[in-house]
């Protein structure tokens, strides 16, 4: 009778690291299925995987209809301030998609919404506007219109 | 017997082998020499964070995108420690000090600035965050026997990444024909004025690309299969460290290099101390062999006998002699054994066997 706990904690044990183990293995591969579909592709580990580029005529629409382009400081603020990482500081200038244009144009996506949520002292924009060139590989240019919330 | 009961004989035959393989007690020690490493590691991928917090800055003064409402962040102040904090616990988990405490603080830190944002998130970073998981998960001590699922755990995860990278680009027509090498090298040629003309006009050659595409892929692939195979194993490393240097030396690719180097140390055989090698020490050449070997032995791969002369008997029993058991001790040694490995494909080595 003494010995009847210490087999059922080493019993748990065993199922515990088995459980753990697979789950691991089960979620990995589903991770690395997962990043042929998705934008950001986490823990799929797909390294280098295009030779994309993009640029983007990033704009502030005002609410009386003027766009301005954001390489020009507004209320105090600047772009490549805002927006200092992913690439996307300059967008006018064409630039690698480091981790695949989908990866690329979904940051810049939630890029034009932060700026747009994070910039409380414009209080004439109504929202920005990115107009995106993107060459996939050697393919030729496809033109896209991103725009953020409206304010 | 009924039929479920057939059935069933075969599935438990397979839990019960599993059960055994993640519950065989292995040496440890490849995993107590990559938390060694892994501490400055942790440190170079905290070093741009813990700089802009120098600054005043963090990353809620900029773009970030949390990746779920929910997801707990800290007052600034608190970010701030709390990241100088995981700097100074991966310090404490290479030094050893209150280890396992110590890993486990640098894996959450780590793991929750990871996921404080989509814009954190790079491949080498999440390699970081499964390392120091398994890490975590690790009994501490220099050389401690314990349940080797673990271990086995990271040689998943290590040759995962090999196998998604490769397969993901054999699966792309554009990468495995070459057009992904060629656009990025055609387009990053300003870069390449330091290298002689002759080179330039190979690396920008449409057609050497159509090459070196698949040959990429298939390094990659080779060494997610090879690693797990005793035969290929040691061709593997051997390549990965090359394929690592490479990738260092022409992309920006932050701690992916150091970290996936460090990590091959957990594909050595996890048993110590059961190589024996006999040095005379009537002979100083064999004196400084057997100092090298117990100063750079950090896998405790050999036990060092005094004997008549020099021998080395590897695990199997054979035994080498002279120069083929000089080779072979550096092969098994961290430090030397990418230089020594390729000695041992020498026939006068092979036939020392």
């Amino acid at each position: 009778m003494a010995l009847r706990p210490v087999t059922s904690s080493k019993r748990v044990r065993v199922v515990g690291r088995r459980v753990v183990v697979v789950s691991v293995v089960v979620l990995q591969l589903a991770l690395i299925a997962r990043g042929y579909w998705s934008d950001h592709k986490e823990f799929a580990f797909q390294m280098f995987p295009e030779a994309s580029t993009w640029r983007a005529d990033v704009v502030r629409v005002t609410t009386d209809g003027r766009r301005v382009p954001v390489e020009v400081p507004w209320s105090g603020y600047r772009w490549d301030e805002l927006v200092s990482s992913r690439g996307l500081s300059y967008p006018s200038v064409r630039h690698h998609a480091d981790a695949g244009l989908d990866n690329q144009l979904a940051f810049l996506d939630a890029a034009l919404d932060w700026v747009a949520d994070n910039t409380p002292r414009d209080r004439e924009t109504r929202y920005l506007e990115a107009r995106v060139t993107a060459w996939h590989n050697r393919e030729p240019p496809t033109v896209e219109v991103l725009r953020s919330d409206v304010r | 017997m009924n039929v479920a009961t057939a059935a069933a004989r075969p599935v438990r035959g397979l839990l019960d082998r599993l059960d055994e393989l993640l519950g065989r007690p292995v040496s440890m020690r490849a995993l107590a020499l990559l938390r060694v490493l892994t501490g400055p590691i942790v440190l170079l991928h905290l070093a741009p964070f813990l700089s802009d917090t120098l600054d005043g800055q963090t990353y809620r003064d900029a773009f970030h995108e949390p990746y779920a409402a929910w997801y707990p962040e800290a007052p600034e102040p608190v970010y701030i420690g709390l990241l100088w904090l995981g700097a100074v616990a991966a310090v404490a988990m290479s030094l050893g000090f209150l280890t396992r405490l110590a890993t486990t603080a640098t894996f959450a830190i780590v793991t929750w600035n990871l996921f404080l944002s989509t814009t954190h998130f790079h491949n080498n970073r999440a390699y970081l965050v499964i390392v120091l998981a398994v890490l975590a998960l690790t009994p501490s001590g220099r050389d401690p026997w314990a349940p080797g699922w673990p271990l086995w755990l990271l040689r998943f995860e290590c040759a995962a990444i090999y196998g998604a990278s490769g397969l993901s680009k054999l699966l792309d027509p554009d990468w495995f024909g070459g057009t992904v090498t060629w656009q990025r090298v055609v387009r990053a040629r300003d870069e390449l004025d330091w290298l002689p003309d002759w080179t330039v006009s190979v690396l920008t050659d449409r057609g050497f690309h159509t090459g070196a595409a698949k040959f990429i892929v298939l390094t990659e692939l080779f060494i997610a299969i090879g690693l797990w195979r005793r035969g290929t194993r040691y061709v593997a490393v051997w390549v990965a460290v090359v394929f690592h240097v490479s990738i260092e030396m022409s992309a920006s690719v932050q701690i992916f290099s150091l970290l996936a180097i460090a990590v091959l140390l957990i594909w050595a055989v996890p048993s110590t101390r059961d190589r024996v090698l006999r040095v005379d020490p009537a002979d100083a050449g064999q004196r400084r062999l057997a100092a090298v070997v117990r100063r750079l032995d950090w896998l405790a791969r050999f036990r060092v006998e005094h004997g008549q002369q020099l021998e080395l008997v590897d695990r199997d029993g054979s035994t080498l002699r002279g120069a083929p058991a000089v080779g072979f001790a550096l092969s098994r040694l961290p430090l030397t054994a990418w230089f020594a490995l390729p000695a041992l494909l020498l026939p006068w080595v092979r036939r020392g066997r």
